[in-house]
């Protein structure tokens, strides 16, 4: 049971990921591999903030929206200058970046040893240190960054990101500033992103940059283009397969560092399965 | 052994196995126009190859050396064979071909790791352990193998381009594969022996690192990283472009850890792209788009 609620927390927290990725691919169609560094920024700030200061949980979240926020701006805006190809290749110089980050800036980090000890979640005296109790919070926050996501893509500014997606040069010629949408829309899945960063942080009670290499990044492009770019249904689907596909490589009796190697060659084979012979994925409204 | 010269002679030694990395991706975007991600992992299946030919099969050393660098020009034939010929024939776009390398990078790095371990491995031979001292910097045998090696291969495929019937296809292929085959050359059949040739280089660079340092198999990838960085800031799709952005980053990387830490060694190279991609997108020496 417990190993059940573990795979449960797994997947509400990779749904946020995967949700937050996929407003910025799927919807606005900027092939972007580096959300594995914001997930990485918000699991930082809450680790850091939680051991070091003794901050409340979910105030950390807020504080590491905004640092998240902050950054992804900066980012944002260097990446606009680039389209295609060059932008999926700044993105993921951009994850490299901030992985050295975490793993060189070692007063702030400490580094490859990470950070442990960071407590579970408690408001109002409420706590939230048994998992079932945290499931129910993951699943709280993975509700609502679905409805907002749904909220936004159906609003006349998700209309926008779409037209942006399909042809950026005709939506301008109508007057719309393309780079606010683009950067609008960066900022807010970096910081749903980091929103799941700080969930990982304390569910698991320990960080280090491991967890936030590009891999992790290329991990959760596979799952909304395994599921289907720009459908949110879709997306959550593609994140129960590929959670539960390797806990089942586990069963199957492979030792853990062969299992963690397959769930690596699962979802290389998937990429390149789905890009020859179904791009738009299992329920995609989109194709790259 | 001092400083400065060490420094010199550490850039030029990186900027050599960068443009051997740099040379073979450049050929590949030049006729199959699209970022090869899984092009690195190449240099993995060379390093491998040697590693599983010397050591568990204990060939000769020079012999298990031709092997893996055929091994690893093969996988990279058939992964052309297998994924991006189809994908070419169904006109896919860039963003989809790019997500397959990265498919084909993921997988491979991955099988290497499950039937050799992820751990770090050396070689059971070298081929040379000779040191020399120039200017007061050491160098090793291997290195300066590599060096040499990285100077033939650029000149053997500058004037392979320029001279030979293939070379020339080559360039039709690159400047318009349309127009190619319509004038009757076999643009499928160029690609593929270009991904040969190219992912032979990768292979004879892994197995340079091998001797030089050692093997892992996420070798690849950041050997990779430094090859498009080069190309990229070098001028995408141009061969001596490549080679001075290669040497250019080699120097870049091992002066920028002087005064800080070498592990920031990756974000260094990073931020040099990334300020190309911002202030000179086309590169040094790269044609006005």
């Amino acid at each position: 049971m417990d190993y059940l609620i573990h795979i449960a927390i797994l997947i509400g927290i990779y749904s946020i990921l995967a949700l937050s990725l996929n407003l910025i691919v799927g919807y606005t169609g900027l092939l972007s591999i580096t959300q594995a560094a914001f997930y990485g920024i918000g699991a930082y700030a809450t680790a850091i903030l939680l051991t070091s200061f003794g901050m409340n949980f979910f105030l950390s979240i807020i504080v590491g929206m905004i640092i998240t926020g902050v950054v992804s701006l900066a980012i944002g805006y260097v990446l606009s200058k680039f389209d295609g190809d060059y932008f999926a290749l700044g993105s993921f110089g951009f994850n490299i970046i901030v992985y050295s980050i975490f793993l060189n800036w070692q007063s702030l980090t400490r580094g490859p040893l990470g950070i442990p000890g960071i407590s579970k979640p408690s408001l109002f005296g409420l706590d939230f240190g048994e998992n079932i109790i945290f499931l129910i919070l993951v699943i709280i926050f993975a509700l609502a960054v679905y409805f907002t996501s749904r909220f936004i893509t159906n609003s006349s500014f998700g209309r926008v990101l779409k037209a942006i997606r399909e042809d950026e040069k005709a939506i301008e010629v109508f007057g719309y500033n393309t780079l606010f949408f683009k950067l609008t829309i960066f900022a807010i899945g970096a910081m749903i992103a980091s929103i799941a960063g700080a969930l990982f942080a304390s569910y698991i009670t320990y960080v280090d940059p491991t967890s936030f290499a590009l891999s992790e990044s290329i991990f959760i492009l596979a799952i909304i283009i395994l599921g289907g770019l720009a459908n949110n249904k879709g997306v959550v689907l593609g994140v129960v397969c590929l959670v539960i596909l390797p806990e089942a490589l586990r069963f199957v009796g492979f030792p853990s560092d062969i299992a963690a190697q397959m769930r690596q060659v699962t979802y290389g084979l998937i990429l390149i399965l789905l890009m020859l012979y179904r791009p738009q994925g299992l329920l995609g409204e989109y194709k790259l | 052994m001092e400083i400065v010269p060490q420094l010199i002679v550490n850039s030029i030694i990186a900027g050599a196995i960068y443009s051997m990395v740099a040379l073979g991706f450049n050929l590949i975007y030049g006729t199959a126009k699209f970022f090869d991600l899984g092009y690195g992992v190449l240099t993995a299946i060379g390093g491998y190859a040697v590693f599983y030919f010397s050591s568990t099969l204990g060939f000769n050393i020079y012999i298990s050396i031709i092997l893996g660098v055929l091994v690893a020009g093969f996988v990279g034939y058939l992964i052309e064979k297998i994924v991006y010929k189809k994908l070419r024939a169904r006109k896919a776009s860039s963003m989809v071909f790019m997500v397959a390398a990265l498919g084909v990078m993921t997988t491979l790095q991955a099988i290497i790791a499950i039937l050799f371990s992820s751990q770090f491995q050396v070689f059971p031979a070298t081929i040379n352990t000779q040191t020399f001292q120039i200017f007061g910097g050491v160098i090793t045998g291997v290195q300066l193998i590599a060096l040499t090696l990285s100077i033939v291969i650029m000149f053997v495929l500058v004037l392979t381009l320029r001279f030979t019937k293939f070379g020339k296809a080559i360039k039709a292929v690159s400047d318009d594969a349309e127009v190619a085959k319509m004038v009757g050359i076999n643009t499928d059949g160029i690609i593929s022996k270009v991904f040969f040739i190219g992912s032979c280089i990768a292979g004879l660079a892994g197995v340079l690192v091998g001797f030089d340092t050692g093997i892992e198999p996420i070798m690849g990838f950041s050997l990779l990283l430094k090859g498009v960085i080069a190309s990229i800031i070098g001028g995408v799709g141009n061969i001596y472009g490549g080679v001075l952005g290669s040497f250019l980053l080699g120097f870049i990387e091992n002066f920028g850890i002087w005064k800080i830490s070498g592990e920031w060694k990756d974000a260094i190279s990073f931020s040099v792209l990334i300020v190309f991609l911002l202030f000179r997108p086309n590169g040094i020496l790269g044609k006005k788009q």
